[in-house]
């Protein structure tokens, strides 16, 4: 085993720089992770990266995505300039990263604000599936910030000079982008917009927090639609989750303002020309706070049911502390089975998919040393849940999970300090090391945590 | 047998010189008093309250609460400058700049102040509690006897009243 993880970590990459020898050794001696090591990048080491390293491993806030060959898409920021870069063979080798804007800006790059990337699945007449990118720019002053989109029609060779999709003209906050492309390939940014806030406050009015926006691309982001406002009294600080529903409509969860200042948390209904379909409370935690929490849900539809979505978020109300599990079915505009997942306060970033008929619930912990990965599976659709399993831990900084999907599986995307990105398969089973007798165990690492 | 010259000493002053230098640079470049806050820096802060009361406030430069909070707070400092107050930003001390202009503009650039200098940020939040969710504006209020209270949310001059335990000049 260590000879074929040295081997892989050994045969040095063809387009990008091996792993330093410091590192080999350094990895060979770690013994938790032997099983994940064949996994490891072979790109730059972080300790190794100057603001001259241009790679993912260096780079911050990545996210991901498949085209419709299997080839593996990422963005990141890197030193004010969104870049993009591809690797075919699941992110052990990557491509020279490509420069999305090339005039430098102040990209957003922190756990609950990342550039976003989405490959369209059809590839039209250009031989080349579409690339889209957005991000939020920070701009002056504070708070402030617009919604930037950028494609890419040649492969991703060069890309479009940004956009600014908010359409207010104003200097307000508009930030927390969300991309999403529906079956019908209709292209939907959504955001958190302050330009209500704005009015408000310039005509002396009270109006507590912000509000969610969004626009809509019929044309695969060569246009996008005027913005249409879904509510008012957004809280500020947290990723809007989006997915599918329908051919053309998606669904939206967020993190509202209920009555005087009670964040739980809503959901949406988005279609097309701005009509909101349906919207509802999704979350009773009951967290009455004049506070950001920084701390954004997730969601994915339910394979077996269209009507349902399986939603899992943070709280710190009084009826609900920590990482919560529930399933909103639109059938009745409820959330039901709600689960608490972990309540150790340094949980927190849950992101749930599917895949084959079972749901992935992975968040991040922090027991005081180390920050570690935790997956859990339900085989029902969310009604009953496996004990949780530690995946992978590290102990320097790192970024929010993400769970991306393929044809083929999922996989977990994590940028750290240690390791840098981290690009591994989660399910149907783990592509290296250990894997369980019934073959329906994603395991990272060997650790194996408690409840 | 060796000759002996007397050669005059000139490191001390050479490091005097040195020394002034910098800290005029240093004074320069950074026209705030905001500290790094590491992992240790929390247990310092407690050492240096002797054991006294004080008031710690949480609060980054991207939480529009926080700064609900700071504004208030300035004004409570201002008809009561004895209150005794730490401020931590959990921003990167890289952005210190902006940091140091908010607290100028709240009146509370005098304040012992610290920003996050480690971006393991989950370690530097569970060296100052770890029961904190990391939601900000959080506070700590410290009563001088061993005990610690927290609050989530912008505070209120009656919450304070209670914590120090005698009316706010108002």
């Amino acid at each position: 085993m260590m000879k074929a993880v040295m081997s892989r970590l050994t045969q040095g990459a063809q387009r990008t720089p091996a792993w330093p020898r410091p590192w080999r050794s350094r990895l060979a001696g770690l013994a938790f992770l032997v099983a994940f090591a064949a996994a490891l990048p072979a790109g730059a080491e972080p300790g190794n990266c100057d603001s001259r390293s241009v790679s993912v491993h260096c780079g911050a806030t990545p996210s991901a995505a498949f085209d419709a060959d299997g080839r593996l898409w990422v963005a990141f920021v890197h030193d004010q300039q969104v870049f993009v870069g591809h690797s075919d063979d699941l992110g052990r080798n990557w491509s020279e990263p490509v420069a999305v804007n090339p005039i430098p800006e102040d990209a957003e790059h922190n756990g609950e604000n990342r550039p976003k990337i989405l490959i369209d699945q059809d590839q039209g007449s250009t031989n080349h599936p579409a690339i889209y990118v957005s991000w939020t720019l920070k701009t002056s002053p504070r708070f402030t910030g617009e919604i930037r989109f950028s494609r890419s029609t040649d492969g991703g060779k060069t890309f479009s000079a940004p956009r600014t999709v908010n359409d207010d003209g104003l200097l307000a906050g508009h930030r927390f982008d969300s991309l999403f492309q529906t079956e019908s390939g209709l292209l939907y940014l959504t955001w958190i917009d302050k330009r209500d806030l704005k009015a408000n406050t310039d005509a002396g009015e009270p109006y507590k927090g912000a509000a969610i926006y969004y626009a809509v691309s019929k044309d695969r982001g060569k246009t996008f639609s005027p913005n249409h406002r879904v509510a008012n009294h957004s809280c500020e600080c947290c990723r809007i989750a989006v997915a599918p529903r329908g051919p053309d409509n998606i669904a939206i969860f967020w993190r509202h303002i209920f009555g005087a200042n009670t964040r739980d948390h809503a959901v949406a209904e988005l279609t097309p020309g701005g009509a909101i379909a349906l919207m509802a409370r999704a979350s009773h935690d009951e967290w009455r706070i004049d506070a950001c929490p920084h701390h954004g849900p997730t969601m994915a539809q339910s394979a077996i049911s269209e009507d349902d979505y399986h939603l899992s978020w943070f709280s710190n109300g009084e009826a609900h502390q920590g990482i919560y599990y529930g399933r909103f079915s639109f059938a009745d505009a409820r959330t039901h089975d709600v689960i608490h997942i972990d309540g150790m306060a340094g949980a927190g970033h849950p992101f749930l998919e599917t895949y084959d008929g079972t749901v992935y619930l992975l968040w991040k912990g922090f027991d005081g040393n180390k920050s570690s990965l935790r997956l859990m599976r339900s085989h029902d659709d969310g009604a009953s849940w496996s004990a949780p399993e530690t995946l992978v831990a590290t102990s320097q900084a790192s970024d929010h999970p993400l769970i991306v999907k393929s044809g083929q599986g999922l996989h977990l995307s994590w940028h750290t300090d240690e390791f840098g990105y981290i690009f591994a398969p989660l399910a149907p089973r783990a592509g290296f090391g250990a894997t369980q007798p019934d073959g329906d165990h994603a395991r990272v690492g060997v650790d194996t945590g408690g409840g | 047998m060796r000759r002996h010259h007397w050669k005059p000493d000139w490191r001390p002053a050479a490091h005097l010189l040195l020394a002034c230098s910098c800290l005029l640079s240093a004074a320069q470049a950074r026209a705030d008093n905001i500290r790094p806050f590491t992992a240790d820096s929390f247990k310092e802060i407690v050492a240096a309250s002797d054991g006294g009361e004080f008031l710690l406030g949480l609060w980054s430069v991207d939480c529009p609460p926080c700064l609900v909070e700071l504004r208030l707070m300035g004004g409570v400092l201002k008809r009561n400058p004895d209150l005794p107050y730490v401020l931590v930003s959990t921003d990167p001390i890289e952005d210190r700049d902006l940091a140091a202009e908010f607290l100028e503009d709240f009146g509370l650039a005098g304040i012992e102040s610290w920003m996050f200098a480690d971006h393991f940020v989950e370690r530097l939040r569970h060296s100052i509690d770890p029961n904190w969710y990391g939601e900000l504006p959080r506070s700590y209020f410290f009563d001088g006897n061993g005990n610690r209270e927290s609050h989530s949310g912008i505070v209120n001059e009656e919450l304070l009243a209670s914590w120090f335990k005698r009316p706010l000049i108002e």
